[in-house]
């Protein structure tokens, strides 16, 4: 018995790549059969596979009928049903609030020196300076066929074999790698995978094999360009990148059909260089040596293709959506690739060789302070030691993590070793891999957080029925008894692998205490297993448990007789408190961390723990946001961990807290009825305790050797970003500019006062240089000026007090006397000592 | 002979109050009296009174836009120059209008 329902199609884009995607993902929890047949063009589909999903061309509001057969198809198919009609619509709204392309930012040294240069968006930050490498353009199809190497067709079924063969070996050789690579790599991998598994492709291959009596080589060809056509067609730069990993799934398959050997990769890279190319196959990427890729030049690869992501993951500048580069490059070239702002300068003169050295240097100095702020220990002014550790998914991440500081990992999420596993892993699996992590860490602790699943992540590896709440359903250790096999083998592999380092384990959405006796009770049961059958393991390993049910928080006195630590999952937290699903964009707005009743519960939670000795530690999203850790501080928190990249800056504003300013914070905090006022009190204690003076020593330059007036520009962004005053200095600059475009800032007297407000400037700043030599202000009068002043302001910055010092010195700046002072001061100090003065 | 002024520029945090300042102090030197209302970033700042404007010889408005609160000078003689002349050459703008007022 089969069951059907119709619906119209809901998306107003029609059903492309992306909601395919969804659409697939969630078609892959029924074990069933499940067909979509499109009513208008009575095109039929299969919703396991996306290309299928895709080529039935279905539009807005096409009416379509679904058919699903298998067991439980009646639950599944209301399920379906939903989803099709309101969560996908949600998803895909989500996935449309995408931010505005990145646009060039020239620098104006560029334009007056008549450069030649060429724009596209900034891809992957950085500057380097090299020569191009051109690789020849275009994918030449006809080429890797096999019919130019002279073979013929053989029997259909030979064929079909054949193509069998040749997927099987590409599938084998993606699985090798798959071990080998960090995150990026293996989602693009991962990706290709799925398309050379895609029921679709292969059936559209067959098809023509049989149909066409031809080779697997041209069927493969011929399937691979129907698909990517439809792809390319598309207006959306999303589905272009899809089709050009099509085309390189493609290329690989072809590669073992006998094809000739691609020709667009002919010229190898033996030298260091800046990759000029009008896309670039993830594939290609990988083959060259990263040590000889400088940077890279893209006419067409979009932001979220696999390549940039690479690229933005090894830290090589790269600028994509750069019209005609292959064809306005030559061969050889020296150019200067500004990742940063999406600009390439070929065959650079001396001004903006110049220009851009100062810009290297400072990249250099960022680089060094970010290192500097990564070996920070995690502690505040007064020396209270909060951990400061990472969240990973895969062990990949882990050399990353230690570059960046951690000092541990809080929160390893094991969950994503699941998924795109057609079976479990084995205990034994498990237990190498924890293994590894626990030797890595060469001593540091590691929180391993067992298997958070459920409902909302289909594991293809083990059914759980879909349900029309997953957030509140069956997940994390609920779903634990009745799959005790997989919570079995990943609390032994732990307890294994303990003995190599400083495991902890933590289990995910406890909210009773029966179940946290559950798990110790089993716990204890395993030990004796593994004492039984004589395995080294350890038997005491700190344990601890998810905050994030509100029950838990309320009840932490008596859960801290039973688990060793805490760690407060913010989102799930958040969404639970406030009852609110995350990711509805309807009901954003109720994730308030800085909610007083947030506040109160987790200062009581806390309380509670501490009062036990128990320890309290915090792994959601917003333990990396460097604003809130105050109010983490004077909550009590004692260990915060955070995506890596977070580090540096957390550890350094950390160093800079005193506990008891941040406790009085958070007090008052509590007792603000919303979470905007707690927000205000939030803003009041930066300016109070934190935030810098408009001006300081660092500010000042008296012998600035800046020979124009672009070079004077350029100094002051750099000297604000050095001092962590702006945090976008190419945007800053642009905006000193703009400024000056309007009416040159030059006020006669030798003075100039350049300044602007801008997004880019975090703390109202003033800048001082003298220079060396006087520079042509590019004003109306022509006039010369060697004192500058420049004024940095916040955008949207309310009337403050620290705004009003700059009207008090702008007056000053009008007398003759004052200006003289500047201009004599004998040091950095004096400049201070006579702008505060003036100012108070 | 009593002035006012009001100084006002597109940012609001430097001009406005440099014009202001270069005002007032030729003024003093010219042995003139002035009042300059500034319309920057902290808003409104020393705004002229109805009594002001009633005494005042005449308006001087530098302002690189449109100021706020025009109407209070309906009927007034007016002069109108940038903000940047206030700054260069405040002399030569009170010079002429004072030769102006004086004629």
């Amino acid at each position: 018995m089969a069951v059907e329902f119709t619906f119209d199609f809901p998306l107003p884009l029609g059903l492309h790549a992306r909601p395919a995607t969804f659409i697939q993902e969630y078609s892959q929890s029924f074990s069933g059969q499940i067909i979509l047949e499109n009513l208008r063009n009575r095109r039929i589909a299969d919703p396991k596979s996306i290309l299928s999903l895709i080529t039935s061309d279905t539009q807005f509001g096409d009416s379509c009928r679904i058919i699903i057969s298998g067991e439980g198809e009646k639950e599944f198919a209301d399920n379906f049903k939903r989803f099709l009609l309101e969560d996908l619509k949600l998803k895909e709204e989500k996935a449309l609030e995408v931010r505005p392309a990145a646009v060039a930012l020239i620098p104006r040294l560029v334009l007056t020196e008549k450069e030649i240069y060429l724009t596209g968006q900034p891809a992957s930050p950085g500057l380097v300076s090299g020569k191009t490498f051109l690789l020849a353009t275009g994918f030449d199809w006809e080429n890797l066929l096999g019919e130019e190497a002279g073979l013929a067709p053989l029997s259909p079924q030979a064929e079909k074999e054949a193509f069998r063969q040749a997927s099987r070996q590409v599938q084998q050789e993606i699985e090798r790698l798959l071990p080998e690579k960090n995150g990026v790599e293996r989602n693009i991998l991962q990706a290709h995978l799925s398309i050379i598994t895609d029921p679709t492709f292969i059936q559209r291959i067959m098809t023509l094999i049989d149909q066409d009596k031809c080779l697997a080589s041209r069927a493969v060809y011929q399937a691979a360009k129907e698909f990517s056509q439809q792809l390319l067609e598309a207006k959306s730069q999303y589905l272009r990148e899809r089709a050009a990993d099509i085309q390189d799934v493609t290329r690989r398959l072809l590669e073992r059909l006998g094809g000739s050997t691609p020709s667009r990769l002919k010229a190898t890279l033996n030298r260091p260089a800046i990759i000029v190319a009008e896309d670039l196959f993830p594939s290609d990427f990988l083959s060259f040596k990263p040590e000889l890729v400088q940077g890279l030049v893209l006419e067409k690869a979009g932001q979220t293709s696999h390549t940039l992501i690479m690229a933005r993951s090894q830290a090589i500048p790269a600028v994509t959506g750069v019209d005609q580069a292959t064809r306005r490059l030559q061969v050889e070239e020296e150019v200067i690739l500004d990742g940063n702002r999406g600009v390439i300068v070929v065959t650079p003169g001396e001004a903006v060789k110049r220009y851009y050295q100062r810009e290297m240097e400072t990249e250099n100095l960022l680089r060094q302070r970010r290192q500097q702020q990564a070996t920070l220990p995690g502690r505040t002014a007064d020396g209270r030691k909060i951990e400061i550790v990472a969240n990973i998914g895969r062990p990949e991440e882990l050399p990353k993590a230690w570059r960046d500081g951690a000092e541990g990992i809080g929160i390893f999420r094991t969950e994503l070793l699941l998924y795109g596993k057609p079976t479990l892993p084995t205990e034994e699996e498990q237990y190498i891999l924890y293994k590894t992590v626990a030797e890595e860490a060469s001593g540091r602790p590691v929180i391993i957080r067992t298997f958070d699943i459920g409902g909302d992540k289909p594991i293809p590896s083990l059914s759980l029925p879909p349900e029309p709440n997953p957030f509140l359903g069956y997940r994390g250790i609920r779903i634990y008894q009745e799959n005790y096999e997989l919570f079995r083998h990943q609390v032994r592999a732990i307890l294994r692998a303990a003995v190599f380092g400083q495991l902890k384990i933590m289990f995910p959405m406890v909210s009773l205490i029966e179940e946290v006796r559950w798990l110790k009770e089993k716990m204890t049961e395993l030990s004796e297993e593994l004492k039984a059958e004589g395995l080294p393991f350890k038997d005491i390993i700190e344990t601890g448990i998810m905050l994030e049910v509100p029950s838990v928080a309320l009840l932490a006195d008596k859960f801290a007789q039973e688990v060793d630590f805490f760690s407060v999952g913010s989102n799930d937290l958040i969404q639970y408190f406030f009852a609110a699903d995350r990711s509805n964009p309807r009901v954003r707005y109720l994730s308030q961390p800085l909610n007083p009743a947030l506040l109160r519960l987790l200062k009581g939670a806390i309380d509670l723990a501490h009062d036990k000795g128990r320890w309290v530690g915090l792994c959601g999203e917003m333990a990396g946001d460097p604003s809130l850790t105050p109010v983490f501080v004077g909550l009590g928190f004692d260990e915060l961990s955070m995506s890596s990249g977070f580090i540096p800056e957390v550890k350094a504003v950390l160093s800079r807290l005193k506990t008891g300013d941040c406790q009085q914070l958070v007090k008052t905090a509590m007792e603000a009825a919303t979470a905007t006022e707690s927000e205000r009190f939030l803003q009041q204690f930066y300016q109070e305790h934190f935030s810098q003076e408009v001006i300081s020593h660092e500010l000042v330059d008296l012998c600035a050797d800046c020979r124009s007036k672009a070079e004077v520009l350029q100094e002051i962004a750099i000297k604000l970003q050095l001092a962590g005053r702006v945090d976008n200095r190419a945007r800053f600059e642009q905006a000193l500019w703009k400024r000056e475009d309007d009416v040159t800032t030059d006020i006669g007297f030798g003075l100039a006062i350049p300044h602007c407000q801008s997004e880019a400037v975090r703390v109202p700043s003033i800048v001082v240089l003298r220079l060396a030599q006087p520079v042509d202000w590019q004003s109306k009068e022509g006039l010369m000026v060697d004192l500058i002043v420049s004024l940095a302001i916040p955008a949207g910055e309310k009337v403050s007090q620290q705004l009003a010092l700059l009207p008090k010195l702008s007056r000053k700046l009008i007398h003759e006397d004052f200006r003289e002072a500047l201009r004599h001061a004998q040091d950095p100090g004096e400049v201070v000592f006579l702008l505060k003065q003036a100012t108070s | 002979m009593k002035l006012v002024a009001v100084t006002a520029c597109p940012t609001g945090i430097a001009h406005t109050y440099m014009a202001a300042e270069q005002l007032e102090r030729v003024a003093r030197k010219l042995g003139l009296s002035i009042k300059v209302e500034t319309q920057g970033a902290m808003g409104i700042e020393n705004e002229l009174d109805p009594d002001d404007i009633k005494e005042a010889a005449a308006v001087i408005l530098a302002a690189g836009i449109s100021i706020q609160k025009s109407e209070r000078f309906e009927g007034k003689k007016i002069f109108e120059f940038s903000v940047q002349d206030a700054i260069k050459n405040a002399e030569g703008i009170l010079q002429k209008v004072k030769e102006q007022i004086g004629s």
